[in-house]
């Protein structure tokens, strides 16, 4: 196998180098090199704030910062041109009939589907039951809610919802995430700041997804509102740190009155643009997260032989 | 001992290198870059470290420290841990980014082995 052999020859010989240079690196004993020095006597005087790391992400490293924001932008901005084909864009979920559209625009004639994938379709359908409750259908005997649904009914495999222990656990972890989430930004002293509360804010976002199902927040996780909201996120990043430029003379430098340390407006613009960057990547991954699972059509083999085969669907079934 | 961290990062990093050299399934490939940059992660959290050192917060100093002490060197170097900020929220860009080619190369082609994405196919 001359793949595996040249993979891990230059595997070893890449740790081998590595290592060589890895020891010479500052050990635990050294002295701070002088930036964060300077980051940590800055913080309190200059920012009124007790976090240098907070201090370094939107003081110090302002652009830097800056520049992230915008690459996570353009990766949103990817995931979504990548993401969606030539589907209506009203929704992230019930793209499956321009899916479908596209299958039968690359098999024409409709063959005949094996019994595996004629199950596997029904499934699908049974699922789906969002796009059947936009187009005001009866949605197959399912309850409204999950909530709705009987307790110790055996859960079918397309079950909207969790059980309900799930459920209920659920219930209580997500208020308590959801303030945490909110304290990461708020409390500008405490570490943390836009990334983390982001990414947290995400977390219920998605803990509500899995457990009650996309119905319940279908309202908010919309393609509309969302890429508002953060390109409103990106706005305000421009704004705040350009109004530096405008108002200090410096691209990023605090422009607003210091509040006395640890409180919720110590830290000046840092908390502006922190809030700012809370904004961005929340909205940000939550796009590019219900973009992966809008992403469903078209898994179907293009030879409707390899559906009735007895292997599972995988690599190098297709003939062509 | 945090030279041990040093080498298990690379050790980490050269995993990461096989696996994407080795691997012809793409999902594994997009796995080995993640691991090259948790490698990068677990190095920059390393090198932040000091011996005895707090967090870098500017609140109270451990008992028997004063700020000055905190400045002058004995906490986590806060500009490292930034930059692993900056690397963990830049490696999850990369890696959404990189998963969506893959399930649009997956569709097209029909396939996930890399030796079989060669030939254009409009």
């Amino acid at each position: 196998m001359r793949r595996a052999v040249v993979g891990w020859v230059f595997a070893v010989a890449t740790a081998g180098v590595l290592g060589v240079a890895v020891v010479d690196l500052p050990r635990e004993g050294a002295a701070l090199p002088h930036i964060a020095r300077q980051a940590m006597t800055v913080a309190l005087p200059d920012w009124r704030t007790t976090e240098p790391v907070s201090e370094v992400v939107y003081g110090t490293r302002t652009f830097d910062t800056f520049g992230e924001t915008f690459l996570l932008l353009a990766a949103v901005v990817s995931v979504l041109l990548l993401a969606r084909h030539r589907e209506r864009r009203h929704d992230y979920f019930g793209e499956e009939e321009a899916g479908q559209e596209e299958q039968r625009y690359q098999n024409p004639g409709d063959e005949p589907v094996g019994p595996t994938e004629r199950t596997a379709r029904a499934a699908d359908t049974r699922e789906d039951d969002d796009a059947a409750a936009n187009a005001g259908e009866a949605s197959a005997g399912r309850p409204e809610t999950p909530d709705a649904e009987p307790v110790g009914t055996a859960a079918p495999e397309a079950a909207q919802g969790m059980t309900v222990v799930v459920r209920v656990a659920i219930r209580w972890v997500l208020p308590v995430l959801a303030v945490a989430g909110g304290y990461l930004v708020v409390q500008g002293y405490s570490p943390g700041g836009g990334f983390p509360a982001g990414v947290v804010l995400v977390g219920v976002v998605l803990l509500v997804y899995a457990g009650f199902g996309y119905r319940r927040i279908a309202r908010l996780v919309r393609p509309g509102p969302l890429e508002v909201l953060e390109l409103i996120g990106a706005l305000l990043v421009i704004v705040v740190l350009a109004l530096g430029l405008a108002l200090k003379g410096s691209f990023g430098a605090n422009w607003l009155p210091l509040a006395p340390e640890q409180t919720f407006r110590s830290g000046g613009t840092m908390q502006a643009f922190s809030v700012a960057e809370l904004i961005e990547v929340g909205t940000g991954l939550t796009i590019v997260i219900f973009s992966f699972l809008a992403i469903r059509h078209d898994w179907t083999p293009a030879n409707p032989d390899a559906a009735d085969s007895t292997q599972p669907g995988g690599d190098g079934e297709d003939s062509r | 001992m945090i030279l041990v961290n040093y080498l298990v990062g690379v050790v980490v990093f050269a995993l990461g290198v096989a696996v994407i050299l080795t691997r012809r399934n793409l999902v594994k490939i997009v796995m080995g870059l993640s691991l090259i940059e948790s490698s990068g992660y677990l190095l920059l959290l390393s090198a932040a470290y000091r011996r005895g050192s707090t967090a870098p917060v500017l609140l109270k100093p451990p008992g028997g420290q004063s700020e000055q002490d905190l400045a002058r060197g004995n906490v986590a170097d806060p500009v490292l841990q930034n930059v692993c900020l900056t690397a963990i929220v830049i490696g999850v860009a990369v890696t959404a980014v990189l998963l969506v080619t893959v399930v649009r190369i997956a569709q097209h082609y029909r396939t996930l082995d890399a030796d079989r994405v060669r030939d254009l196919r409009g």
